[in-house]
């Protein structure tokens, strides 16, 4: 598969509104695998990378989840190396692997869903931001069980996100209000909890998520109100910033922005790094996790 | 078909034999459930002194239910074990140590399958990005195969965690000398077991001044001062409403909790959280005494789906009594008596188990290793 075909590949899948763009990336991946035409394991390994650097300049909504799906994927193929003669033997192993990953990796929002409920108790005040499909699905799933709670998101520039994730809250019957970004702190009296996703989940257990979310869990935490933040496995991010500034610029814009060679001193970054002292719990498909958890999570997967 | 006498009378014989062994069994059957039954029901009126005791019961009664329940293999076991959690902490909801036990009981029934089968401890072990990644095997497969050692060890298992419960206040009063130096003054509220036996051990080798709030309206906190001065330990007892005045002069807050929550917070006796914001407001250390079988897996939010099994309300009467309640002037006013509160993470320095010292935020860890994840909902 040729550099296009993956992109084509990768924009056609990302279509699909309910799919996350990491998921997105790794069944990209997985159709780069079952096409690849290599003939040893370590030039299937080069083009995988290959396809990865295509997928990480390519524009989606969160390039830093695909960075880290992408990442998983093939430290999953690195870890598989099975000692067998046949390379076409262990490349259906590894396709075989593939799709078990991918089917495990798909049901990560249930099981968060599942977890996160026992957090929306009856007649709460819940302020989110921006636009997050895990938070939505836990929603919706409140909504459907019959508890009473109303919803205050964020507008949240300058895509205006919050107003597509406000559409999708009236769908399924929740009073929802759309709030400017710099009213978080005048509504934060009212609202009971703080519910975020995340794009990434760094190693010391902060998160990556979209420009603003940093300013809310600040005045959240000023304010003694609990944020809680929905993310899947697959965010998790080898990646220890210390401060805003340490983000690199393929997560902060877009890469047709930094393609393009824009002075970056002018654009508007559309993420930022929220750290772990704002955040009360972290919610995954692993568990319901302190940030201090996180670290010990990808110690056990990468060492 | 004609029977002849003789044969009818053969039947009869057998007739009679087996019903009787049948009645045998069923009154054999009626018992336990009585027994259990009668469990369930010492469990609805709080007929247990203090949550070591109750925490010895539930285990010594899941160590009889695997003992004479009849299970093929570890799954149905774990269901046994599990039907019978589910009743129990119905019983009694505001008492996680019980949902503890039980989860405790399935952990250990899972590790010592594993062992047996002879695969790596880590494979038991809970969910993990690694995992994710690397075990081909599904859920379903796992704990069908039947073992006969099976029923030993587990029943071996149980006997030692017993064992350990039973030490544990002696464990964590041994930890004493490490944390009170003479001259402090430490404070703490209500009356704790374990930080009696803890302040006890230190006293042996220190002389140290101890502020008891006595922890109104149950007035706890005397019976802990008596005994204390009992054992020649300078005591001093304050109201509650004196505690931030006195906190300037303390060196450290030691207090004993009911249960530890798995974000590192605490459910203490109620005027626990005015001590931690006091301590934190002066930067007071505030150390908790806990043994390990008081640390659950349920979160502040998550209990039951509502706050209604978090506090137990006691009589008003302790508040204000029933004959000054009734007069025409306050028959319109609530009175409540929370037992219990909740101190948040935050505010907690260390927590000293059996184990050792812990910081708040590494709960996570020691809840992945006594309890397995699936067993959250029972």
């Amino acid at each position: 598969m040729n550099d296009e075909e993956i992109a084509g590949y990768f924009e056609d899948k990302l279509k699909d509104d309910d799919l996350s763009s990491a998921i997105a990336a790794i069944e990209t991946l997985l159709e780069c695998l079952q096409r690849d035409a290599a003939e040893t394991l370590s030039g299937l390994i080069h083009n995988l990378k290959q396809a990865k650097e295509v997928l990480v300049t390519t524009d989606c909504l969160a390039t830093t989840s695909v960075s880290s799906g992408s990442d998983l994927f093939l430290r999953f193929i690195t870890l598989a190396s099975l000692e067998l003669d046949d390379f076409k033997e262990v490349k259906e192993i590894l396709i075989s692997r593939g799709k078990l990953f991918l089917q495990k990796v798909s049901t990560c929002r249930t099981k968060i869903t599942h977890l996160g409920m026992p957090f929306i108790k009856d007649g709460c005040v819940i302020l989110t931001h921006s636009y997050s499909r895990v938070v939505a699905c836990v929603l919706k799933c409140a909504a459907e069980s019959k508890k009473r709670f109303s919803v205050y998101v964020t507008e949240s520039c300058p895509d205006k996100s919050g107003n597509f994730m406000a559409q999708l809250l009236q769908e399924y019957d929740i009073p929802v209000t759309v709030i400017l970004d710099a009213a978080s702190g005048y509504i934060l009296d009212k609202v009971d909890v703080v519910l975020i996703g995340a794009e990434g989940v760094v190693e010391n257990g902060g998160i990556i998520n979209k420009i603003g979310s940093y300013q809310l869990a600040l005045c959240a935490n000023a304010l003694n109100k609990p944020v809680y933040v929905l993310a899947e496995s697959f965010k998790f991010v080898r990646f220890f910033p210390l401060n805003q500034q340490d983000l690199p610029n393929q997560f902060k814009y877009k890469a047709s922005t930094l393609k393009k060679g824009a002075n970056l001193s002018i654009e508007h970054p559309s993420v930022d790094y929220t750290p772990p002292s704002l955040i009360s719990l972290l919610i995954t498909d692993l568990g319901v996790l302190t940030p201090s958890a996180v670290s010990d999570e990808l110690i056990k997967l990468y060492l | 078909m004609h029977w002849s006498r003789d044969e009818l009378g053969d039947i009869t014989i057998r007739r009679c034999f087996y019903v009787s062994e049948f009645a045998q069994e069923r009154e054999q059957q009626d018992a336990r459930f009585k027994k259990m039954d009668q469990f369930i029901l010492d469990l609805k009126q709080e007929k247990f002194n203090g949550s070591y005791d109750l925490a010895y019961k539930v285990i010594n009664h899941l160590r009889k239910l695997i003992s004479q329940t009849r299970w093929a293999h570890a799954k149905e076991l774990m269901g046994v074990i599990r039907k019978e959690g589910k009743q129990l902490v119905a019983a009694q909801p505001s008492e996680y140590v019980i949902g503890n036990m039980v989860r405790r009981v399935l952990k250990i029934v899972r590790e010592e399958y594993v062992r047996l089968l002879g695969k790596s401890e880590e494979f038991a072990n809970t969910e993990s990005l690694h995992k994710m990644l690397t075990s081909a095997e599904t859920e379903d497969e796992k704990y069908m195969k039947s073992l006969k050692e099976l029923k030993t060890t587990v029943m071996e298992a149980v006997s030692e965690y017993i064992d350990e419960m039973d030490a544990s206040i002696h464990n964590i009063a041994a930890q004493a000398i490490e944390h009170i130096h003479s001259n402090e003054v430490i404070l703490t509220i209500g009356k704790s077991r374990t930080v009696e036996a803890f302040l006890k051990q230190a006293a042996k080798k220190r002389k140290f001044h101890v502020i008891v709030v006595e922890g109104a309206p149950l007035y706890h906190g005397h019976e802990l001062a008596a005994s204390l001065a009992a054992h020649n330990i300078e005591t001093t007892i304050i109201t509650d409403s004196a505690v931030f005045a006195m906190m300037s002069r303390v060196n450290k807050v030691i207090i004993g909790t009911h249960s530890v929550l798995a974000n590192g917070g605490l459910k203490a006796v109620s005027g626990a959280h005015i001590v931690a914001q006091a301590a934190y407001q002066h930067a007071v250390p505030l150390i908790v005494l806990g043994a390990m079988f008081k640390l659950c897996l349920l979160h502040y939010s998550d209990i039951g789906g509502s706050e209604a099994t978090f506090n137990r309300l006691a009589s008003p009467h302790r508040v204000l009594d029933y004959y000054k309640a009734g007069s025409q002037d306050l028959c319109n006013v609530q009175v409540y008596c929370p037992t219990f509160d909740y101190v948040p993470p935050e505010l907690v320095t260390l927590f000293i188990s059996n184990i050792g010292g812990n910081a708040p935020s590494y709960m996570y860890r020691l809840l992945s290793e006594m309890y397995h994840p699936n067993d959250h909902e029972l």
